[in-house]
Parts: structure tokens; sequence; C-alpha cells
């Protein structure tokens, strides 16, 4: 669905990414996994078109596509973000709802299960990082682009809300929906992601499934946190 | 599809405006400013209706100048020290919340979401007005006399500063990493088109060209009657760049090179549009007393003298009698003849020091290569030289002007409670409610 192609991106004289490659298949949720400042949210932006990248490709099914049509193709939700912190969390859900035209029912199916229900009539400002953060979520799945990129999805989240997210983000893929999430969580990303993309300082580690991973560390088991200390 | 996400753009950006204290502020200083000068105005023209001044004061009083202008001076002010705060919290609260990011992803053009931000930041600037509106309808209701063509240009004038105020202050937001950044830059372009004012009054040439584009020299024009032409083209071409720049930088997914590139494409075309467009000579007396012209018959006389004139100061920017040629003569003759050269040939800025130097004081005149040269600044001696050295007859003039003067002696009644009580407390309680809904 989405091959990114030799992704470069310095800031001043400090290269942040260098050569990143790597591809999405329609349906799948692909991780991209990294220790802090590996550059996810680099390549994230980089891709969603918010930040200009040095060089490279990014082809959606199998046509280069340009900066202005990148929005028209998928949705970025960026990490750490308050938008329009004065307004209520009811006004910014429906803005999103009637702008992409969605059914008030897709809300619905999204304020249960993030139990925004109880924060509905709050200011945006007010809430808490975990608040804020399933509020951002529903605006990412409210869109209806069949890409989703997403930084960092559970940070903020506790243990029960991380599992219910989870479970959302898998039935969201469930419908057909691509989902590429950034995580530097390595155990969430175990859980919830079909293959992963390793990135260590800027650099593409590896690409592939759990397995695909195991074997290329030469490991006969262990999870994701043996697997990326033996490849960097 | 596309036009009603750009409502929805728009009823976003209204709800953001309401939720910006920076609105609220504002408008609840424009109150009390146009308030102030409202009630200090009104005293004055009082003063000066009344009895014991020259018997020919109160016959030469307007309300324009009397009532109006001081009065609309608060929204001069606040385009220039508070509106473009509302403007700069428009883009800069976007930015440093991280919104942007999800809004340049959102279905429209960037230009449509730009045009939205703008259009909000005019209905805020028309919203502000009301205050002054209200001045205007108490003036009514104590007999004053308002002559609607020059009011109304009075308020062109102020709704062109505010556009382009509100643009400039978008641009440097969309430019600026942050609020204070954008501020400061705001402000400092404001304070170098003083500089600018300063500088080019009586020097002539290009500078005096380019410093009657100045948002406060062109101002003043609407708010002598004088509806330019250029000046509203020059206003239009200048706020639609400053956006146009919003643009440019507010697509952070291009390179600062590219972006820069852009700039200077636009501001070089912006340029040359401009300077096209201050060539248009259009311009319309809306003064009552007819202020920014000659009689008629003086008019017909000089639009018939078809070769250049060309007319040498020797009057320093800073002698009271070049303000007054300015004002009373030169303003009038550069639209009723169609070719005039004037040089401002005094060579220091205050004229202390040129006693000593034999032109000093002169005006030249020189048309069809005869020259003639006379000292003084009143019209009709300056028409009379005009005719002589065209070798045409004065035309006989009315010696009623039609302008019979408005002197009221009213007291300013019900203002204080109005504008210092009632719009504070209403605009509090507006926000009150704002945050309500």
């Amino acid at each position: 669905m989405l091959r990114v192609q030799g992704l470069n991106k310095t800031f001043g004289r400090r290269r942040v990414l260098s050569d990143v490659s790597f591809s999405v298949g329609t349906g799948e949720v692909l991780g991209l996994i990294g220790p802090n400042g590996a550059g996810k949210t680099t390549v994230l932006e980089c891709i969603a078109g918010l930040l200009p990248s040095d060089s490279g490709r990014i082809i959606y099914r199998d046509r280069p596509l340009s900066l202005n049509r990148r929005k028209e193709a998928f949705f970025y939700l960026p990490d750490g973000i308050l938008p329009w912190a004065q307004q209520t969390v009811k006004w910014v859900l429906t803005f999103f709802e009637k702008l992409y035209s969605r059914t008030p029912e897709t809300l619905a199916a999204l304020t249960a299960p993030l139990r925004l229900e109880e924060v509905a009539r709050s200011r945006v400002a007010t809430l808490s990082k975990g608040e804020r953060k399933r509020v951002l979520l529903a605006l990412g799945l409210l869109t209806p682009h069949p890409l989703l990129l997403l930084d960092e999805p559970f940070d903020g989240l506790d243990l029960r809300q991380t599992r219910d997210v989870m479970s959302l983000l898998r039935s969201e893929s469930a419908t057909g929906r691509t989902l590429f999430v950034s995580i530097h969580q390595l155990v969430d990303a175990e859980k919830v992601c079909d293959r992963l993309v390793l990135l260590n300082d800027g650099e593409r580690v590896a690409e592939g499934t759990l397995s695909e991973l195991r074997a290329q560390a030469n490991l006969k088991d262990g999870g994701l946190e043996e697997i990326f200390l033996a490849l960097t | 599809m596309r036009s009603l996400s750009f409502v929805r753009l728009l009823a976003k950006e209204l709800r953001e405006l309401f939720a910006s204290r920076a609105f609220w502020l504002l408008l609840l200083f424009v109150g009390l400013l146009a308030g102030h000068g409202f009630i200090t105005a009104v005293g004055l023209y009082a003063e000066m209706s009344g009895s014991g001044g020259p018997a020919a004061l109160p016959q030469g009083l307007n309300s324009l100048d009397g009532v109006l202008v001081p009065t609309w001076g608060a929204y001069d002010l606040a385009a220039t020290l508070l509106f473009p705060f509302v403007a700069i919290r428009v883009i800069s609260s976007e930015k440093e919340s991280g919104a942007l990011k999800l809004l340049l992803q959102l279905p429209g053009t960037l230009v449509s979401k730009v045009t939205a931000k703008a259009t909000v930041l005019l209905f805020a600037w028309i919203i502000s007005w009301v205050p002054g509106v209200v001045a205007i309808v108490l003036w009514r209701a104590y007999g004053g006399h308002v002559y609607a063509p020059e009011t109304l240009n009075l308020l062109l004038g102020h709704l062109l500063r505010g556009l382009l105020s509100g643009g400039l202050a978008v641009a440097a937001a969309a430019i600026a990493e942050s609020a204070a950044s954008a501020a400061i830059i705001t402000l400092a372009f404001t304070v170098g088109t003083w500089a600018l004012d300063f500088v080019a009054a009586g020097r002539g040439g290009f500078v005096q060209q380019l410093a009657s584009y100045t948002p406060t020299a062109a101002l003043r024009s609407f708010e002598q009657g004088l509806l330019r032409w250029n000046a509203i083209v020059v206003f239009v071409l200048l706020s639609c760049a400053a956006f146009g720049v919003a643009v440019i930088w507010l697509n952070t997914g291009q390179s600062n090179k590219s972006r820069l590139l852009r700039t200077l494409l636009l501001l070089v075309v912006m340029a040359g549009a401009v300077w096209l467009a201050a060539g248009l000579r259009a311009s319309w007396d809306l003064s009552e007393n007819r202020r920014n012209s000659f009689s008629a018959a003086d008019e017909a006389t000089l639009q018939g003298i078809d070769q250049p004139l060309k007319i040498t100061i020797f009057l320093s920017p800073e002698d009271p009698r070049l303000t007054d040629f300015e004002q009373n003569v030169l303003r009038k003759l550069r639209r009723s003849v169609s070719k005039v050269e004037v040089d401002y040939a005094a060579s220091s800025r205050t004229g202390l020091f040129e006693g000593a130097e034999e032109h000093y004081g002169e005006i030249w005149y020189e048309l069809g290569g005869q020259k003639i040269v006379d000292r003084s600044t009143i019209e009709e001696v300056v028409l009379e030289q005009i005719y002589k050295l065209a070798g045409v007859n004065a035309p006989e003039r009315s010696s009623d002007d039609g302008f019979p003067g408005y002197p009221l002696a009213a007291q300013p009644k019900h203002a204080a409670a109005i504008f210092y009580i009632f719009w504070p407390l209403l605009v509090i309680a507006m926000w009150w409610l704002s945050r309500k809904v």
C-alpha cells in the first residue's frame, strides 16, 4: 500500500534519518519501534508532508505521492499536542465528525470504548494526559482515510486503557484499515503489531514479523526487547 | 462539499475567536478609548461652538474633524496596538498547541484555511466598531450633523486599516516561532512606517510617494474625506500579500529555502502591482466642505492647462508654511492639474539655519518655459500666479462656498455611562456567556 524509499533528513548538521526504506501492506498494523530520539516522529511527519525531507520517495498504491495529495491518502495523528484547548471535547469530536461527514453512530462507537462520555463537557485544556490521548485517538479514528499514522498511541494510558485501545486498533484493522504506529514501549508493540520496523539513530535496522526479526537476530526465542538489543 | 468544509472551518475559527481573551480585551479597551475620544471631542466642539471665540470659528466647524475623526482615532490606536494581538493569536495558538498539524491535514486548501481566518478577523474588527458606531448615533441624538459620504469614507479607511494590520500580524505569526516574536515583528513594522512618515515629510520623490501608502498616511486621506482609488487598491494588495505570505509559511512541508524563494517572488510581483496601482489617479472628494478641491470654476480652468507645471519649494520639512502649502494648495493641485512635478529644494530639515540662503521661503512655478516666484501659501494667490503663467483669466468665484458650518454646543449626555460602565459590563457578560456555550 505504501512504500517509503531512501528517506533522508538533517536538522542543520545533524543527520536524523539516513536512507530509511520500508513498506506497509494493506490492512496490516505496522509498528515503528525504536528508542527515544531514534527518529520515529520525524519519519511520520516526513511521510505526512508536515516536515520537508531532504530526499526520498513516498509511493502510495504504486504511484509517487506528491506533497499536496498526501492528506487525501492518509491521516497523521501527532503525539503530545493539545488542539483547540479552550473548546469542549464534545465540540472537537463533533467538528471532526461533521467535517468528514461521519455519522453520529460512528462517533458513538468510539466514545464508548475510549470512555469519552465522562469528559465530553470538559475543555480540552483541563484533561489529563491519558484523557487527551484518548480524545486524539478518537479524532484519528473519525477520519475516513484508509491509512492512519499514529505517533505513540499508548503514551499516557494506564494498563487497562492500553488494552482497550489495542483492542480498538485491532478491530479497526480488521475492517481493512491500515495502521502505521510508532511505539517506544516494545512490550506494547509486540502485542499489537503484525510487522515491525526497527529504527535506531535514524537508520532502519530491520523489518519483518516478530519471528522474522528473531531469525535476523539469530535468536531462537525471546521478545522484542532481546531482538532489539541483539540487532542494535 | 468544499463550501461545506469552508463553512465548518469558518465556524471553528469563530469559536476560537470567542475563546480568545485578546478579542474580548480588544472590545473592552476599544470601547473605553472610543468613549474617551468621543466625550473629549464633543466637549471641545461645544467650546468652539460657543460665544467668545472668533466669529468665523463656529462657521467652519464640521463633525468629521471635530468629532468623528477624534473618536475613531481610537481605532487607529487599536489597529496598531490591540488588533494585531488578536490576529497573532489566530495563528500562534494553533502553532504552539500543535493543532496546526491537524489543521493542515483537514479538507480544503491552505488558501481556504487562511481565508477562513482572514474572514473571521475582519468580522472581529467590524464587531469592535460597535462603540464607534454608538458614538455616531449619540452625536446624531445630540443634534449633531453627520454627512454620510465622508462618514462612510472614514469607515472604509478604518476597514482597510484593520485588514492590513490583521494581515501583517498573521504573516508575522506564520513566520515567527512564537507569539512573542510575532508581536515584535509586527510592532517593528509599525515603528518602521512611522519612521518612514517622519523621514519622508517634505522630501518629495520616491520616498514621499512610498510614505503616502504607510497605514497612517493612507488612513489620513480617508480622514480628510478623500477617497483615493490608488490608496484602496494598494491597501488591498498589501493585505493580500500579507495573507499570501502567511499561506507560504504555514506550509510546513516545504523547506525554509523554498518558502523564502516563494515569499520573495510574491513580494516582487506584489511590488510591481503596487507600483502600477500607485499610478491610478482617480480620487473623489467626499468631504462636505470640499476641503480637497478648489472651487468648481477653478478646477475647470486648471483642467484646461495641459502643460506640465513644475513647482520648486524652498521650505524645509518642519516649516509650518510647507504644511500649509501641502494641505491648502498642493493636495488640491495634484487632483486638478494632470501633470504636476514638485521639487523640495530646501537643504536642511528645520530651516532654522537657512535664513542666509537667498531663496529660502520662495516657491517657484514653471509652466511652458516661463517662471514666476512667490512666497505666499494662500490658495487664491497661488492660483493667480499659475493663471498668469498659463495666460488664462482667473474665473469668477462665488463668495459663498456653500458650506454653512455646524456649530453645536452639546454636552455628551449619557456617554460616560455608556462607554465606561455599560460597555465594559456588556463585554464581560458576553465573554462569560461565550464560555458557557
